[in-house]
């Protein structure tokens, strides 16, 4: 099933990054841009230089969808088609539709051009047409584009509910998930059987928390995973704590996260610019060495310019 | 009105960028993979304060994003100690990192600040590819000998250059062990100069570039400030290369797999190059132990060398 | 007595019309050297302007040889400048009487060449135009600082100490120059009016001026070493294989020594020929100065061994690559004949006194100056040629190296410009030390009138005071029969 596309959590953090870099001008200069004006993205401006392609290269879908800690929703669509080696790899500057609902009931949410990575990302609304059960659908399509072959994946999943609760003893430090969807009546129901993992939050991505960080549900919709002492934190010794359910065939991709001190205190250099030979400012005994030594030397220099004046100055007296 | 709108939304995108991104949050904004606009079209950006607009994509202009201040970017991000660990046994000499920092900073196709070699230690050990960015030593000889201050040593652990100041002596590529650094001998390309455009100047960019001054790999700190990896590490398909913050004890690779540094080096006994020269580097290699491709052919090193052998390097061609 | 003290006063007129000579005329040939020392530094500067606006690119020097002749000729020329110190002072301290009337020349070659060896680093330098940061964000721990702040010193120290003995002549061509006929007459009554800072050669002056020299001549020692040490450090300071070497102090003071004294001997022989000076340097010095350029052949020797054995010994694995190049790789026939000919060969010859005659030592100080510059070359590339890394796919320029045409004419502009000095300097200041080779012909002629003379002033130094006393008693010293043969 393609709709088990492994785009990790990374790609959505970078694609927000790289969005957030542009500044909109309401009113702004009104000269056109054509295609192969380089694009400055995070400031990185890359050329789009467009392959002159004969035929349409044949495409594929993965379609994949993000609940963030917050909230809020995202659908991802990483495209990928054939390239000259005839092997499938991201294909950049595809249009891709994005639609709501099945058959004759589907609505065009957005349509999207895919980046460098060959990516595109929406940010769904909260009034998405959902169906009797809660559930939903996204399909996203490649229509007419003038480089790739019509495409289309389909996604159907049910909402779900990540609860984070953290134990705050400080011996146990078990992070405790419960995972409910919500039922016809719109009542939170315990789901059972669903992989959850434990990680860390890092600099660069998630770490997982330590040995046997997957875990499943129990009747109660329940899982709970015990961090280990030695985690680094930060300068307060806070770290945050992420659970993820990952590909999950009925619900897709959940976060929920909390920060806790429960990781060590990280030790902050006093002065990180101390006098060494390596920082701006020179080690005190180099310092004095050099100005003894040539100040010495200098303050001799000096003694014989006055020795000079007075030979000059003698001349009057003679 | 116009001007003071733009002021505004750089200086909430910085705010938003130290608060969301440096503290390595989760972020709550939505976004939207931009990346080929047609003109007149309608399109969705998302301004610095995080809120969605529909925009006439004729009036999306270009933006540079606003470099830290010199002072900023001399001290370094706070409480960071940045470091690489690369897995000898996952290179298989591809040179997509060498590629991808070419393309992130400009430079000409003879600068590779991130170097792939075909090493060979001994006649009878097995030869294996070496990439090889700048160490960002601990106790770095180049920040020593520097007579102005020009190259210099972050708090974050990153050895970055302010071509702005570099007075050209090369003082510090004689100092460099690991031949490093990089000399702007002539006027900058201006095919590059082109397509860096009028990005302002900054020692974490290290573009435009200056004539006469000296560069190398940076670690790619603009990025680092973005949340984002060294273009080296994201771009690498291998997975060979990890980076991350020492402090935080992690490292991570393309694919985000993010592990604990310490298991990591511990696992596939890491080790840093050179280590008797004492220069402390920040990057770690994992020995080529149990490759995941065919072992390097060295003639196939030397084919591709666009030089002329050296003479009486016979052996030394692979030397270490 | 009256008889003796007349042939003394005829005899001074006479080195003292010897020594002016020179300033007095602008000849032909003179004019034709001078032109063309100008049209070598022309082009060198045309070259110079090319490579500031185009960037070091236009020279053979990239990545890997990031240094190349022009730093070669820095230590060089730094090394040249060791001359002074050593001819000057040094024998000054040790009182050796025949250091007078080579005094002069080989204090102003210590003065040119570190004008000209100073200018070289800023030459190299991918941004002159910034030299200011020097100064305003000049590191202590960077061994280019240390370089500046003791060539400064040395700069200072040289230039006073090419002064100090200068003002009793310049009070003697201000009296004479302006009754003679001269170019540039007002200009050179001026300087030499200026130069002689109110010189009247009363008692108190000469106390003054021989109180000064004395300090000046032991300070300028350590200070001269202290240069080539630093300049050492440029090198020895890095890991590189080839550098990263506890002998390079000493092993660079040496080589200064040994090609600045050779130098000295050019210098002299040149003068001696140019502006006749054969009565007052004779065959004689020649001799002895030769057997110092012997003495400090041997110690650079001795410290190229070390240099070059005890890691040949052991051949550790990057310098092991450096030095089978040297050895018998790339470099191994100009490295060969480095060591034989320019170091050992000479030994050879000067070990003998038919080598120190005139003719053979001029060769020979030929043969070691080039040799040492060729040295200097030696030590800069072939290191930069092998670093720790393995030289791989880079563009073939960036993996060897042989100066090219601009930097060839840089040089040779810089090398012109020292000979231009030179010229220059000789044709406005008596290139001996007019008072003092006058003292020794005094000291020689005749020792009781000496006395008379040196008595008026006051001498400080007991030595000399003894010795002084024993001459008066009529008895001759050790010291005094050596000068006999002057």
């Amino acid at each position: 099933m393609k709709t088990k596309s492994t785009i990790n959590c990374m790609h959505f953090l970078r694609g927000i990054a790289l969005a957030t870099t542009f500044t909109v001008l309401f009113g702004g200069s009104t000269g056109a841009q054509n295609d192969s004006k380089p694009l400055l993205v995070c400031g990185v401006a890359k050329t789009q230089e467009q392959e002159p392609v004969k035929e349409k290269s044949e495409a594929t879908i993965g379609l994949s969808y993000f609940k963030k800690a917050d909230g809020s929703k995202i659908a991802v669509a990483l495209i990928k088609a054939k390239n000259e080696q005839r092997k499938f790899a991201p294909a950049k500057n595809a249009r891709v539709g994005f639609y709501a609902g099945q058959g004759k009931e589907q609505k065009l949410l957005q349509s999207l051009t895919t980046d460098m990575k060959g990516e595109a990302t929406l940010t769904l609304s909260n009034n998405l047409p959902l169906e009797e059960d809660h559930s939903f659908t996204i399909v996203a399509r490649i229509e007419n584009d003038p480089l790739y072959q019509d495409a289309e994946e389909k996604i159907h999943l049910k909402d779900v509910d990540l609860k984070l609760l953290l134990n705050s003893d400080d011996t146990a430090r078990r992070a405790t998930v419960f995972v409910t969807e919500t039922d016809k009546d719109g009542k939170p129901v315990p789901v059972k059987g669903v992989e959850l993992k434990f990680y860390v939050q890092r600099m660069f991505g998630t770490m997982p928390g330590g040995d046997g960080y997957t875990l499943s549900t129990n009747e109660k919709g329940e899982a709970s995973f015990s961090y280990p002492k030695k985690l680094a934190g930060d300068a307060t010794g806070l770290i945050t704590v992420v659970v993820k359910m990952e590909d999950n065939d009925q619900f897709g991709n959940a976060v929920a996260e909390t920060p806790v001190k429960w990781g060590t205190v990280l030790a902050v250099d006093k002065n990180p610019f101390p006098r060494a030979l390596w920082e701006p400012s020179a080690p005190m005994p180099l310092v004095l060495t050099i100005c003894i030594l040539f100040g010495g030397v200098w303050s001799i220099y000096a003694y014989i310019f006055v020795q000079l004046r007075k030979i000059k100055t003698e001349k009057i007296n003679a | 009105m116009q001007e003071d709108n733009k002021k505004e939304n750089k200086n909430d995108r910085r705010d938003f960028l130290k608060k969301g991104l440096l503290g390595g949050s989760v972020l709550a904004a939505g976004a939207i993979g931009l990346n080929r606009v047609f003109a007149g079209e309608k399109v969705k950006v998302v301004s610095p304060d995080g809120k969605v607009y529909e925009a006439s994509a004729d009036n999306l202009k270009e933006f540079h994003p606003k470099p830290v201040t010199n002072d900023e970017a001399r001290k370094g991000i706070a409480g960071k100690k940045f470091v690489m660990v690369i897995d000898e046994s996952k290179c298989d000499g591809c040179k997509k990192c060498t590629e991808a920092c070419q393309a992130m900073h400009f430079t000409e196709s003879d600068r590779e600040w991130m170097k792939v070699f075909t090493m060979k230690d001994s006649d009878a050990t097995a030869p294996y590819f070496f990439p090889k960015p700048c160490f960002h030593c601990d106790n770095p000889p180049c920040t020593k000998v520097c007579p102005v201050n020009a190259t210099f040593k972050r708090q974050d652990g990153i050895v970055l250059i302010d071509n702005e100041r570099c007075i050209g002596c090369r003082m510090c590529m004689a100092a460099c062990p690991y031949s490093t650094r990089f000399f702007n001998w002539s006027h900058p390309d201006p095919k590059q100069t082109a397509a860096i455009g009028d990005a302002p100047y900054s020692p974490e960019s290290s573009y435009p570039r200056r004539m006469g001054t000296v560069e190398k790999c940076d670690f790619c700190p603009d990025m680092l400030r973005q949340g984002k990896m060294p273009a080296c590490v994201s771009s690498c398909p291998m997975d060979a290369i990890y980076f991350g913050d020492q402090n935080e004890d992690a490292v991570t690779n393309a694919s985000g797999v993010t592990v604990k540094l310490g298991q990591l080096l511990e696992d596939n006994a890491g080790y840093r190059h050179m280590e008797e020269l004492g220069t402390e580097p920040r990057v770690y290699y994992l020995p080529p132990k149990n490759r995941k491709y065919p072992i390097p052919d060295v003639k196939n090193a030397e084919k591709g060398k666009k030089s002329k052998k050296m003479p009486g390097m016979d052996n030394g061609a692979m030397q270490m | 007595m009256t008889n003796d003290n007349f042939d003394l006063k005829k005899e001074i007129a006479i080195l003292e019309e010897d020594c002016l000579r020179p300033t007095r005329t602008f000849g032909r040939s003179t004019q034709i050297w001078v032109g063309a020392l100008l049209v070598v530094i022309g082009w060198g500067l045309y070259c110079f302007i090319h490579q500031l606006s185009h960037g070091l690119g236009v020279t053979a020097m990239r990545d890997y040889v990031s240094w190349g002749l022009y730093i070669s000729t820095f230590v060089f020329f730094i090394g040249i400048s060791h001359s002074g110190t050593l001819v000057s002072a040094i024998l000054r301290i040790t009182k050796q009487e025949w250091r007078r009337p080579i005094t002069r020349s080989a204090e102003l070659l210590t003065f040119v060449s570190l004008c000209f060896g100073g200018i070289q680093p800023i030459i190299d330098l991918g941004r002159p135009d910034r030299i200011a940061n020097l100064v305003i964000f000049g590191r202590l721990q960077s061994p280019l600082i240390w370089d500046i702040i003791s060539i400064c010193t040395y700069f200072a120290g040289s230039t006073v100490f090419l002064f100090l003995p200068m003002i009793p002549d310049m009070a003697l061509c201000r009296d004479r120059l302006t009754v003679v006929d001269s170019r540039f007459k007002r200009f050179k009554k001026w300087l030499y009016t200026f130069m002689a800072i109110g010189w009247t050669g009363t008692k108190s002056q000469w106390h003054r001026l021989e109180k000064t020299m004395n300090i000046m001549t032991i300070v300028i020692i350590p200070v001269a070493v202290s240069v080539h040490t630093v300049v050492s450090y440029i090198f020895a300071m890095t890991l590189r294989p080839g550098w990263d070497s506890t002998v390079f102090g000493p092993y660079f003071v040496a080589g200064a020594l040994y090609s600045g004294s050779a130098c000295v001997i050019l210098g002299m022989a040149a003068f001696r020929k140019l502006y006749h000076l054969e009565k007052y340097i004779t065959p004689r010095h020649f001799d002895l100065i030769g057997r110092v350029v012997l003495a400090l052949t041997l110690i650079y020797a001795y410290l190229n061994l070390n240099e070059y054995w005890i890691p040949a010994y052991k051949m550790a694995t990057a310098e092991g690559h450096l030095l089978s190049d040297l050895f018998y790789g790339s470099y191994s026939k100009v490295f060969w004949t480095c060591q034989f000919g320019t170091v050992l060969l000479p030994i050879l010859i000067m070990s003998f006194p038919k080598g120190r005659k005139i003719g053979p030592l001029v060769v020979t100080c030929i043969i070691i100056a080039a040799g040492a510059w060729v040295k200097r070359y030696l030590i800069v590339v072939p290191t930069l040629l092998h670093p720790f890394m393995p030289i791989q796919e880079v563009p073939a320029a960036w993996s060897s190296y042989f100066p090219n045409y601009v930097e060839f004419s840089v040089t040779a502009a810089c090398l012109a410009g020292i000979f231009l000095v030179i010229t220059l300097f000789s044709k406005i200041f008596p290139m001996m030390a007019v008072w003092e080779v006058a003292e020794g012909i005094e000291l020689d002629h005749d020792k009781k009138v000496a006395i008379e003379i040196r008595e008026e002033r006051v001498i400080t130094d007991e030595t000399e005071l003894a010795r002084i006393a024993t001459l008066k008693n009529g008895q001759v010293t050790p010291t005094a029969s050596l000068n006999e043969t002057l």
